[in-house]
């Protein structure tokens, strides 16, 4: 049986770091399973910048200052602690990137140089120029190979395996060959990032990006947490969900419905397009409802004022984007937009140190909730969150993996994920992987998407049952072993839905309005009562349960977010 | 004064022909066609996700990000390697004024299936070239109290090549990696040459050794690689500027090296390359036998042997910039 | 640009000749000549040109093969002609100095500087062309059939573009670089039938016959296994260099790869003079490696 000191599963930024932090200490064996390739990761896809108070830019701009900018942009609901540790060690972690060869932009001084983003009450985004997920991802990549990392590529996995107190190691598929494995492992790290795709259609995230970290570890047994929190970013384009940045709206684009109408005066006569990233969501959901969205339900940014020359200097991206990926360029024409699920503030609970309640297991990254994001992510602080709780949950898994000794493994360990695929490959079904994908998305977009009210919700949850029965009766047609990515998708599927009933649960749980949560039907902020975190773990009849632990409140008492 | 918003989109039926291969399963691959309609804004990789999930669930391909940033989808349409995910269709049929497509994958790397292929190789010729910054530590301090300090002006030497997604569609076009097995390929040349100018780095002297042991001067600078990389990093630029660090470190004994230095001096000192000669400046005293054998076509044809090409007039004026760039140059490196 | 006055129906360009035209290739320098004249264009010699480098230069110093190439082209500049060169390297290296020049405001700046030393001025604004578009649209394919007496029908040939016109696509705006269309324009008009063969987008490996001999004939090799596969009568290329490799090394090449065929090879400008009614002896094609059997 491959054994191993430490196996992270997931080679985004948070667990290649955490795999360099292990493999530094070089008696240990140090794999890393990804069903990718590690480049190919979705934090390569993150553009605008990573946060950490440097002080190159605003020499004022000090780590308590992003804390608290932080806490505020979590509408209260981070845990202060983490949100402290990891604003007081991202200097370090930036400069460590820098040290290994990140090709950050500099300042006149030769300094990492920084910029504003949102929320961030000083300048501190770290950046290289529109691409610094890619920079890192790859940096961390390199480094990787120059320590001599194993990868193991495109091996997904399928279960979490433990004794209910210590960790035993994983299931895995060897996507190529179609064979299934037992991994030992002393530690285990779970680093497979997001679920926004349980909005299937609506969201900016990777087709990947489904959560199995999240599901493996729920299905475990392991506590999930605050996972109705999902963020949305207004401007995503319309057939792919690929995101618009902020910038074309700084630069003067202007959001129009179908009617051509800058519907933004009736929302926020002041701010118009420039209001918060959930407020024009909101805006733009309420002109497609009431009918005057165009014939796909998108609206409209329209950039043509401003004229060839000043689109073609400062927002060339945006127009390779909408021409490569939308068909339209915005010098001619207005660019169909809809807003798009971003990023889950959501997933495995851990502490500072990236552990859950299973010893020598841990997450870390976004398919981790520490929780340093609450509510609703600051701009910049992703990539801050997957080196921070990367390298903490390297080195704590590195510490627990010399201390411990391999445990016995369970007998017969590979039963659970050999059940699994058989139900998916014996037999045949007119259920489709397409059909039960398609109205998820369509089901979680209309019930638990931008606006949220208890009716919906509740209907949610009966349109949930229903996928997950049509679920249980799905077979996939290629019967094949080798590189069966119609099994990869099917299985993927059922990470969605586990996760999207949770997600439905929570947001119908929670009667209040925080951050990327609104609910129509209270749509104030309760802090009497729901300052707290929505705990799910899986009941008996594989239905979540929930419970409520408080924030820690360390420093900064909860006020009126406004800006 | 507001518009009605009318978005113009058009619709076409269109032929997907995509080449099916099982290893161990089908002798050798074989083409499906599938019926595709396509609409503006389509994407290679739309059709391909569309035919998988109504029409053959068994097609097989890579996607991840969908946006052109994590290189999993590279494809060859239409003898193009291309990323599937920001190939739109509708102006590749109307450029080809057939409604049909063929989509093939990747060439030079074995097919794990259909139009996935192992990109092990050119991960394996990726990692010989040290892709990674070897701390210098006049640069880069011992503790993280400090980023190390580096301009604006340096990172620029080799940012662009950043860029890179290693999608392999250099890989595939490269007319030397056809012919060559041990060819490193564009994308690793270009890797170690952007950490070789890297200030930080202290590794580049390996680095042009590892390039060298896997080809540097066997890219014939087709210009191919520039052409599909989807992220504009022009890869045998990045090649042409390895062998000029690679000759300035002192690596003079090579053909290639040789042949630089003698085109370089030639311009200088005549105005254009001494071609009867090369083979003796390039090859040593093995090239007797080319220039002998030239000489005598050329008698054949009742011409007159030379080694010596003359002089163009233009000789003197290219002296003199040839002199002003070395001014440049110097202090340059000062 | 300083517009020079020619009172006559021509076409009038600066001619960069490329330096392949010597020693036995020093009667292409005539025939091209006598060829443009047959279709009203006259070429007038860049008199204090240099050899552009073929890139090569750039492995040891960019700058210089940017500024002896900017320099170049301000002769033509100042001629007031646009310029026009049969050689794709030459053609695809002067055209990538001027891009990069119009690009890079710096650049353009410190070429100049060093060009000023000699008191001449680049200014970036010269028309380049290369056989290719000088036939297919400025003569035009209408004119150029007018001057046809001799066409060639019946005749199968591979049309062959070669790399340095096509690759990357940004050095010219004449055609597309995946599906370009003049040279097969131009042979149609000359009579002859096209014939499609899979290494048509192949690369001849000229470049490589220094650095390394043994990949070069390789990939000539292959080249011509593709054409001789469709039993063409004869491989029709618009650049030298790969005529070179084509006819002058095919003996080599192709025994090196255990192959038993030969198949002639000419250049665009020899099959456009012997349509027009030039003879095989005008057009020397007994000074071909591979003897041409073909009745032309």
């Amino acid at each position: 049986m491959l054994t191993y000191d430490v196996l992270i599963v997931g080679s985004g930024g948070a667990g290649l770091y955490a795999a360099l932090k292990s493999r530094m200490e070089e008696d240990l064996q140090v794999a890393v399973l990804t069903k990718v390739y590690p480049t190919r990761s979705h934090t390569g896809a993150a553009q605008g910048g990573v946060n950490a108070a440097l002080a190159n830019k605003d020499a004022t701009d000090t780590w308590q200052d992003h804390w608290f900018d932080t806490v505020k942009g979590s509408d209260y609901l981070a845990d202060q602690d983490a949100a402290e540790l990891m604003c007081r060690e991202a200097p370090e972690v930036i400069r460590e990137m820098e040290h290994w060869g990140c090709p950050f932009d500099r300042t006149e001084e030769g300094k990492i140089a920084q910029r504003p983003f949102g929320g961030a009450s000083k300048i501190r985004a770290c950046y290289a120029a529109d691409k610094i997920g890619h920079v890192m991802l790859h940096t961390l990549y390199e480094q990787g190979i120059r320590r001599g990392v194993n990868y193991f590529n495109e091996w997904m996995t399928l279960s979490l395996l433990h004794d209910g107190q210590r960790c035993l190691g994983v299931n895995a598929l060897d996507i190529r060959s179609g064979k299934l494995q037992t991994i030992q492992a002393k530690a285990v790290i779970l680093a497979t990032g997001g679920y926004g795709r349980v909005y299937w259609n609506r969201t900016s995230n990777a087709y990947g990006n489904t959560g199995d970290g999240v599901a493996l570890a729920y299905r475990a047994g392991l506590p999930l947490k605050d996972i109705e929190f999902v963020q949305f970013h207004p401007t995503g384009l319309r057939r792919t969900g690929i995101l618009m940045s902020e910038g074309a709206r700084g630069e003067g684009g202007y959001l129009l419905n179908a009617l051509g109408e800058r519907f933004m005066s009736r929302y926020a006569p002041e701010k118009m397009e420039l209001g918060p990233r959930d407020m024009v969501s909101r805006a733009i959901e309420t002109e497609v409802r009431e009918g005057r969205g165009g014939p796909d339900g998108e609206v409209f940014l329209d950039l043509v004022h401003l004229g060839k020359e000043r689109i073609l200097e400062r927002l060339p991206q945006i127009r390779e984007l909408c021409c490569g990926f939308e068909g339209v360029d915005p010098l001619e024409e207005p660019i169909p937009i809809k807003p798009t699920a971003h990023y889950s503030m959501g997933g495995i609970s851990t502490d500072i140190n990236g552990l859950t309640p299973i010893e020598g297991v841990y997450a870390a990254g976004e398919s981790g909730c520490v929780s340093v994001h609450g509510a609703n992510r600051l701009g910049g602080n992703s990539l801050l969150d997957i080196l921070v709780f990367g390298r903490r949950a390297g080195n704590h898994a590195t510490e627990y993996a010399r201390q411990t000794d391999i445990q016995p493994m369970l007998q017969n360990p590979l039963a659970p994920a050999e059940t699994c695929i058989k139900a998916l490959m014996d037999g045949e079904s007119s259920e489709t992987i397409a059909d039960i994908r398609r109205d998820l998305g369509n089901l979680m977009a209309k019930k638990a998407g931008i606006y949220r009210n208890a009716a919906d919700l509740t209907e949610g949850q009966a349109g949930l049952a229903e996928l997950k029965a049509r679920y249980k009766r799905l077979k996939i047609k290629d019967k094949s072993q080798a590189f069966n990515t119609e099994l990869t998708t099917a299985l993927e599927l059922g990470n969605l839905l586990d996760l999207a009933e949770i997600v439905v649960e929570g947001a119908l749980v929670r009667q209040e309005s925080r951050g990327s949560h609104y609910r129509e039907d209270f749509p104030q902020r309760n802090d009497k009562d729901w300052l707290v975190h929505t705990v799910a773990t899986r009941g008996r009849d594989e239905r979540p349960v929930l419970h409520f632990e408080p924030v820690k409140i360390t420093q900064f008492q909860p006020e009126a977010r406004t800006y | 004064m507001t518009e009605k918003i009318t978005p113009k989109r058009e619709k076409l039926l269109a032929n997907l022909r995509v080449q099916r291969y099982t290893p161990g399963k089908d002798r050798a691959p074989y083409f499906d066609n599938f019926k595709v309609e396509v609409e503006t804004g389509m994407t290679v990789l739309e059709a391909l996700r569309y035919i998988k999930d109504t029409q053959d669930g068994s097609l097989t391909f890579r996607a991840f990000c969908r946006s052109a940033i994590c290189g999993s989808c590279t494809v060859v349409v239409n003898g193009n390697p291309v990323l599937a995910c920001s190939t739109q269709l509708m102006p590749i049929l109307k450029d080809f004024g057939k409604a049909s497509v063929t989509i093939t994958p990747l060439q030079r790397l074995p097919i794990l299936r259909d139009l996935v292929v192992d990109i092990d190789p050119v991960i394996e010729k990726l990692a010989k070239m040290h892709p990674y910054l070897m701390e210098n530590r006049d640069r880069i301090p011992e503790t993280l109290e400090q980023e190390s300090l580096m301009s604006q002006k340096e990172l620029s030497e080799f940012n662009y090549i950043t860029d890179c997604i290693l999608c392999s569609a250099c890989f595939s076009a490269c007319s030397t990696v056809k012919v060559d097995d041990n060819y490193a390929g564009p994308l690793t040349i270009a890797k170690a040459y952007r950490y070789s100018v890297d200030a930080r780095d202290s590794f580049r002297g390996m680095r042009i050794q590892a390039a060298m042991d896997q080809g540097l001067w066997s890219c014939v600078q087709c210009r191919k690689c520039i052409n599909v990389c989807p992220k504009d990093t022009r890869p045998a630029d990045s090649i042409r500027h390895m062998r000029r660090i690679a000759i300035d470190d002192g690596i003079h004994d090579t053909p290639g090296s040789r042949r630089a230095k003698a085109y370089t001096d030639d311009v200088e000192k005549i105005g254009q390359v001494n071609k009867p000669m090369l083979p003796v400046i390039v090859h040593g005293t093995k090239g007797w036998a080319a220039i002998e054998a030239a000489e005598a076509a050329l008698a054949k044809h009742g011409l007159e042997p030379t080694r010596q090409v003359c002089t163009l007039p233009g000789q003197e004026g290219a002296a003199k910039i040839y002199a002003k760039v070395r001014e440049i140059e110097k202090k340059e490196k000062a | 640009m300083i517009e020079q006055q020619y009172n006559d129906d021509k076409l009038h360009y600066a001619f960069y000749s490329g330096c392949c035209f010597q020693g036995t290739d020093a009667r292409f320098f005539d025939i091209l000549q006598q060829v443009f004249d047959k279709v009203d264009v006259e070429l007038h010699l860049i008199p204090d040109a240099v050899c552009c480098g073929a890139g090569v230069i750039e492995e040891r110093s960019e700058l210089t093969s940017l500024s002896i190439n900017a320099r170049n082209m301000a002769s033509a500049e100042k001629m007031g002609l646009p310029f026009y060169t049969p050689c794709s390297t030459c053609f695809n290296v002067i055209s990538n100095v001027q891009k990069r020049l119009g690009e890079e405001a710096k650049l353009f700046d410190q070429v100049n500087e060093i060009l000023a030393e000699d008191g001449i001025e680049y200014k970036g604004d010269c028309k380049l062309t290369h056989t290719l578009w000088m036939l297919a649209q400025d003569v035009g394919l209408e004119k150029l059939k007018e001057r046809i007496t001799n066409p060639l029908n019946g005749i199968r040939v591979a049309s062959y573009y070669g790399c340095h016109t096509r690759n990357p696509a940004d050095i010219q705006k004449y055609e597309s670089s995946q599906n370009p269309t003049s040279l097969e324009d131009i042979l149609k008009v000359l009579g002859v039938e096209i014939v499609d063969y899979e290494t048509r987008d192949d690369c001849c490996g000229y470049h490589l016959t220094w650095p390394n001999n043994q990949l070069s004939q390789k990939m000539t090799s292959s080249v011509l296994q593709g054409a001789h596969k469709q039993n063409v009568d004869l491989m029709v290329t618009s650049c030298p260099l790969c005529f070179k490799n084509l006819d002058g090394v095919q003996p080599k090449a192709l025994a090196a790869a255990g192959q038993d065929f030969e198949l002639p090879v000419l250049f665009l400008p020899e099959l456009v003079g012997l349509a027009c009614g030039m003879s095989s002896s005008d057009m020397k094609l007994d000074f071909h490696n591979v003897p041409v059997n073909v009745r032309l």
